[in-house]
């Protein structure tokens, strides 16, 4: 047995001794309070049990494995449906971003320990009903204020920010440069005097995205993690572990066996419907783009085992796999029929059909929509021109409302 | 698990497009289509002269001992000039038959030729779009073959075939030389696939397994040079992708270069997204030879590579315009071959129901 292997007979085994505690029976009925409290017991017990931080440096309070441990235990862990899903922004971007770019190392150390514990919460403040795709034509701004700084301004799609106890942010410092110049990336206090917290109530009924308001809100130098007017390049090192940490190829959805399953189990013009062609050629297809975006994920966990920077091909990660999962969750619904319409709002995305496709078009949009991709992909990776942009070169105070 | 390619293998790959980029060019290729028969020899010379012949061979009988991972990278590169023979596959399925289910009498009777690239082989499975037929057309009795295979790649060149064969009472994978057979060239829209119609009556032949073995094993043969394929289509589909942006960065219209026109630029970028999951999947596959779940690995990268391929040929015209549609540019051999490799050793038809026979746990 591999060493890898090894580890995850152990660490399937950990997990599901923690099952009934902490899993998908254990949440059953629970309040979004309760459930969260239930979370922050079980990211304890990982911490305890040195399943927290696998591949973040032991001087952290990580294990100091690696990607391939990290990416071993996530999948087993998928597996029995923990209350995990509130630290996954926290520990996936603004916490590894601070132990980069955080000046004052006690401090940070402190926040990194008691976020790995699941004790604080830190969500990511960065886009702006101004500033989605057009992430550098953000408007919140710091303003100087005695030694440090003065924050004006709205953030929104904020995930878990009314549970956050800390944010990173990027915000506007200088108006008068062109608009990816004059940004600084900070962190801030999500309970300070002048920021407000009003949660948005999504298409499929949950509330885990909010509008962050900033009135006022004074912070020190100290939180600063840019050189000011620096910001951008630490927001696009934020998005960059987004593209190796966010990867699911079932896009955020159920697994293809889910599929699978419902297509055996259900009669189509008196067949099981995994006979039917139509069935059976979305089942390969799906299967191949998953199977193709598994081998992308893990050549990139090779890659930064050893070292090497990953290709820039997982940027295809959710272009290809959640809108894939868009329309295969409309055939699940299709192949149950009238069975088809019975709707728990409390489902889980990755085990409800209904589920998954009532929140799909959220996930084609958030971290970058499709089309942001796209251009991403042509203009980065193939080097085809930009596009139009009127606003290019200029400075952000002149550039037309 | 799939792998990251090691310095040897990152070698294969870039010697063997410095060569292919040096000897093989559209304008040898063209006239070639409208001939029956021919093929471009200086591509198989070349082949032959740099070893990829024996790639995957066995040491024990002249090969090298290297494997598909190898092998796919040449045809990969095959795929990007367009290959100028289907050898390179045919031969290689040929050699894994014999070399798996053989006796030792016919390894060393087939294996050295077929290395050495001499014995060229054809793959004579399919009967229409059946790619591994229940009831092949062809039967064996008392060790002779009689009936005919239609439409079999490489078949008007080749020196032996391997046929799926109607035995008495059960298919057999049987091993035959093609010199008491009668072959008739079928005109193709890629002519230098060099597909014949064989017909056999009464021509010796041996066999290499035998009932359901002989089922199991043809499909294996399959799988093994559909992830030849899937390298030499995702070639194909890369410098498709690749003639498209740049084609998108010189030509003008309104002003400025049509790829800086959405509708444009995020047809490429979707084209990159299927060359990547090919080459995903390819790589994956190659990495699985010999394991339980390589006919999975196998199926997946051949629906992806033939989807990026045919997807890549039609953009890359549609994005040329009018120009895109004339002989000369030679787009349409990438066309017409995204065709060939699609149909050969099974269509998409064929692979989704073997993954999907894979998946939900029934017999293939």
């Amino acid at each position: 047995m591999s060493d890898l292997e090894a580890y995850r007979t152990t660490a399937a085994a950990w997990l599901a001794s923690m099952a009934p505690s902490f899993g998908r029976a254990a949440r059953k009925g629970l309040s979004e309070a309760d459930d969260l409290a239930l979370g922050r017991r079980y990211q304890k017990a990982k911490f305890a049990a040195g399943y927290a931080g696998i591949n973040w440096p032991t001087e952290y309070g990580g294990q100091g494995l690696g990607h391939l441990e990290k990416v071993t235990f996530d999948a087993e862990e998928m597996k029995h449906g923990f209350p995990s899903f509130y630290f996954g922004i926290s520990l996936g971007m603004p916490v590894p971003v601070l132990m980069q770019f955080g000046s004052d190392k006690d401090f940070v150390k402190e926040r990194v320990l008691k976020a790995l514990q699941g004790e604080e919460i830190w969500c990511q403040l960065f886009s702006e009903p101004s500033g989605g795709s057009d992430l550098a034509g953000l408007r919140t701004k710091a303003e100087p204020d005695g030694n440090g700084w003065k924050i004006n301004g709205q953030k929104v799609w904020t995930s878990w920010a009314h549970y956050s106890d800390y944010g990173v942010i990027v915000v506007r410092t200088d108006p008068t440069v062109p608009k990816h110049k004059g940004l600084t990336y900070f962190w801030v206090d999500m309970k300070a005097p002048g920021v407000t917290v009003r949660p948005i109530k999504l298409a499929g009924g949950d509330s885990h995205v909010n509008e962050v308001f900033f009135d006022d809100v004074k912070i020190t130098d100290d939180h600063r993690m840019s050189p000011v007017g620096g910001g951008f390049a630490v927001a696009i090192a934020t998005l960059m572990i987004e593209r190796y940490v966010a990867t699911d190829s079932a896009g955020f959805g159920p697994h293809l066996d889910l599929f699978v399953d419902l297509a055996k189990d259900t009669q189509l013009n008196g067949r099981p419907a995994i006979k039917d062609g139509r069935i059976r050629q979305q089942i390969a297809r799906n299967y191949a783009m998953r199977s193709g975006l598994d081998s992308i994920n893990v050549r990139a966990r090779l890659m930064m085992q050893a070292g090497m920077m990953p290709g820039p091909e997982g940027s295809l990660n959710k272009l290809v796999a959640v809108r894939s999962r868009q329309k295969l969750s409309e055939l699940a619904l299709d192949l149950q029929g009238s069975d088809g319409f019975l709707f728990d709002e409390h489902a889980s995305q990755k085990e409800d059909w209904a589920s998954s496709w009532i929140n799909a078009p959220t996930g084609r949009i958030a971290g970058g929509s499709d089309e942001t991709l796209l251009n991403t992909i042509a203009e980065k990776v193939l080097g085809l021109p930009q596009d139009h942009r009127p606003d290019k070169g200029i400075p952000f105070n002149q550039i037309p409302a | 698990m799939t792998i990251l390619y090691d310095e040897g293998q990152q070698a294969i790959a870039t010697e063997s497009r410095r060569v292919l980029e040096a000897r093989v060019d559209k304008d040898a290729l063209l006239p070639l289509l409208e001939a029956t028969g021919e093929y471009h020899r200086p591509f198989w010379d070349t082949a032959r002269e740099q070893g990829w012949t024996a790639l995957a061979l066995p040491e024990a009988e002249g090969g090298l001992g290297l494997g598909l991972i190898e092998l796919g990278l040449i045809a990969h590169q095959a795929g990007r000039s367009i290959s100028g023979a289907p050898f390179l596959t045919s031969s290689f399925g040929a050699s894994k038959a014999i070399e798996l289910f053989g006796s030792t009498a016919q390894k060393a009777r087939w294996l050295p030729g077929l290395a050495s690239g001499e014995i060229i082989g054809a793959i004579a499975f399919a009967a229409g779009p059946d790619a591994l037929p229940a009831r092949p057309d062809v039967t064996f009795t008392g060790d002779r073959l009689e009936g005919t295979v239609r439409g079999v790649s490489a078949g008007l060149a080749a020196d032996i075939a391997i046929v799926f064969a109607n035995g008495p009472g059960m298919p057999v994978l049987a091993l035959v030389e093609l010199a008491g057979a009668q072959r008739a060239a079928v005109p193709s829209f890629d002519n230098s696939r060099l597909i014949a119609d064989i017909g056999f009556s009464g021509v010796p032949a041996e066999t290499l397994a035998v009932g359901s073995t002989a089922r199991d094993a043809a499909l294996r043969i399959l799988a093994l040079q559909a992830v030849v394929t899937a390298h030499e289509q995702t070639g194909g589909a890369e410098a498709l992708m690749e003639i498209a942006r740049d084609y998108a960065l010189t030509r003008k219209a309104f002003g400025q270069p049509i790829g800086a026109f959405q509708s444009v630029k995020h047809r490429i970028a979707e084209l990159y997204g299927l060359v990547e999951l090919a080459r995903a999947n390819c790589i994956h596959a190659a990495a699985r030879e010999g394991a339980a779940d390589f006919i999975t690995a196998a199926a997946a990268a051949r629906l992806s590579a033939t989807e990026a391929y045919d997807t890549a040929a039609r953009d890359c015209i549609q994005i040329h315009g009018g120009i895109g549609v004339t002989w000369e540019i030679g787009l349409h051999l990438h066309m017409r071959r995204a065709r060939s490799l699609a149909i050969e050793q099974g269509s998409s038809l064929f692979w989704e129901d073997v993954l999907v026979d894979q998946l939900a746990g029934e017999a293939a």
